[in-house]
């Protein structure tokens, strides 16, 4: 049969984010394929360069649209490494509260988007009801839905609303009680079983060769490798919380760690609300005038354990006002290019969709 | 604790007895840099990889234009003995090269296209390296160089556009397109000294 070639683009309901998967097919079986990313390129790196310290915290959240958060921490991480700075102590409890909200709100909108390739759109609307919720929540401590610039360098930007626990306290309790329904509609259903069983497998050399983390990482390893507990940040050291694991890597395996994931946060956020101490949230980050202080001369990593895997900014600074270079290390980065040139090839093509869905591909942040 | 100073210690010993090293710095107690000699990076990378530093985080390079050289960084990690480990080795910047690791670390095959796309460096060794990648059609210099300006790559790409004709609607009630000429050349007067045109 004569090779053709498809192409999965944005337009298509599986597809998450801008970018697009050209796959040459032999019947329904993908021969070839590759991720062709570019459509949403801001040239963010670049103009990370050009904005004082200060202003790039309006830009890092665009660089992953479904879990902004995870990039004003990272940014915020590196450059305090750089500064040598001490946060506040309260402003590590509201940071961890915040992480774990967007990794709640990530995981949904990620298992909520098993609708599109599977058809059950009903999954979709009854997590998108509920990321709404927590949407809301963000709405009152922010000021913002999506894009919150609320973890700045030095702290948070401002302290808790008042009264806020309580809105908190409603929604995670509502959420724990139904998350038996999200496994019902979702990966207990029998017909979403026989779709996604036994399909995108992830075999453990694979994911050392890619350099896969995150919630595929531990479904094909089977150890508790998180960053919450192999590097801990902020002070997840001080909150009792499991890494859920499998031993066995498919569709299905990975996600049920995403909503084993979700009780974990919820537990987390509990933890938190009640341990938080009261206090200063915010301090001055560096000498010099408001807007224009200068960083010291250094390079450092900085690692976050997002909803997809490590997430991390490479920072460079010359000691000036501006960042010398950052450069953001996508978690979906290998599992997106490498991934999709290398093991899609094999399966077939409603399988292109799942893959994408699954491994959590967020184009924006291969497109930085 | 104890065990994270061990394992810097572990990760100190291995790099030194496998390079000279240039410098070490350590940026916190979980995270240590190693500057090396370009000829030593594949030695060194291998040396870590087989003591079970088999993630590869990043790899990117740094633009120095001051010094002409470019820095490439490879950021490593070990999950069963939790060190981040940056190498990082200078390269002439005038004629950009460096041997891929696509033998050591397999997914490093995107980094070093995006490198070559953004500063230009080649990378023999990775059969795709000079395929495009993001930027389509690209005809200027590598972007992330220092010396690439993008707003006058816009002015030169886009330039402002010239309409020929005034299409504005003039009613000849409403007074405030004059205002506005007036505004205009008044302003204008005020920027060049009293120089009325």
């Amino acid at each position: 049969m004569k090779e053709m070639k498809l192409f999965l683009g944005p337009q298509h309901p599986g597809m998450h984010g801008n970018a697009s998967v050209h796959m040459f097919v032999d019947g329904d079986i993908i021969k070839r394929s590759y991720l062709l990313p570019g459509m949403l390129h801001r040239g963010f790196e670049k103009q990370m360069e050009r904005k004082l310290w200060v202003n790039n915290i309006s830009l890092i959240p665009r660089v992953c649209v479904p879990e902004p958060d995870i990039n004003e921490m990272a940014f915020a991480t590196a450059a305090e490494k750089l500064l040598k700075l001490e946060v506040p102590e309260r402003a590590h409890w509201i940071r961890m509260i915040i992480l774990e909200f967007a990794r709640i709100s990530s995981h949904l909108m990620s298992y909520g988007g098993l609708g599109g390739p599977t058809g059950n759109y009903t999954l979709m609307y009854h997590a998108h009801a509920d990321r709404n919720l927590i949407l809301d929540i963000f709405e009152k401590i922010t000021g913002a839905r999506v894009y919150h610039q609320y973890i700045v360098i030095g702290g948070v930007r401002k302290d808790l609303p008042e009264g806020i626990e309580n809105d908190m306290h409603a929604f995670i309790n509502s959420l724990e009680s139904r998350l038996t329904e999200y496994r019902d509609l979702g990966i207990d259903n029998p017909t979403i079983i026989k779709r996604i069983k036994d399909t995108i497998m992830l075999p453990e050399e694979v994911v050392w060769e890619l350099g896969v983390t995150g919630i595929g990482m531990r479904s094909a390893v089977g150890k508790t490798y998180d960053l919450r507990k192999v590097v801990p940040y902020a002070r997840y050291d001080q909150v009792e919380f499991e890494v859920p694991t499998s031993d066995y890597s498919d569709a299905r395996a990975t996600l049920d760690i995403k909503i084993k994931e979700v009780q974990q946060s919820i537990n987390i956020i509990r933890q938190c609300l009640t341990k938080m101490p009261e206090g200063p949230v915010r301090v001055k980050p560096g000498r010099g005038q408001s807007m224009r202080w200068t960083v010291p001369a250094g390079h450092a990593y900085s690692p976050i354990e997002s909803s997809r895997g490590e997430f991390g900014y490479y920072m460079v600074s010359n000691g000036g006002t501006n960042p010398y270079r950052v450069g953001v290390r996508g978690a979906s980065y290998p599992q997106g290019l490498l991934g999709i040139e290398k093991y899609l090839p094999g399966t077939r093509i409603d399988d292109a969709a799942l893959w994408v869905d699954t491994m959590g591909i967020c184009s924006p942040e291969i497109d930085r | 604790m104890m065990n994270s100073i061990n394992n810097l210690e572990l990760v100190k010993k291995l790099v030194n007895e496998a390079a000279p090293v240039i410098k070490i710095e350590q940026i916190d107690n979980q995270q240590l840099a190693f500057e090396i000699e370009k000829r030593d990076v594949h030695h060194v990378l291998t040396v870590l990889k087989n003591s079970g530093w088999k993630q590869l985080s990043y790899m990117s390079a740094v633009d120095w234009i001051d010094a002409n050289k470019f820095e490439l960084v490879y950021v490593v990690f070990n999950w069963d003995k939790p060190v981040y480990v940056q190498i990082r080795a200078m390269i002439d910047r005038n004629n950009p090269e460096m041997d891929s690791i696509l033998p050591i670390f397999p997914g490093v095959k995107y980094y070093e296209r995006e490198a070559h796309e953004f500063f230009g460096i080649a990378f023999p060794g990775n059969p795709d390296y000079h395929k495009q990648l993001i930027l389509e059609g690209w005809d200027d210099l590598p972007p992330l160089r220092k010396d690439f300006d993008p707003s006058a790559y816009s002015d030169r790409k886009f330039p402002s556009r010239e309409y020929p004709a005034d299409f504005s609607v003039v009613d000849p009630k409403n007074k405030s397109i004059e205002k506005r000429k007036e505004r205009k050349v008044r302003a204008n007067a005020l920027r060049t000294g009293g120089n009325k045109q």
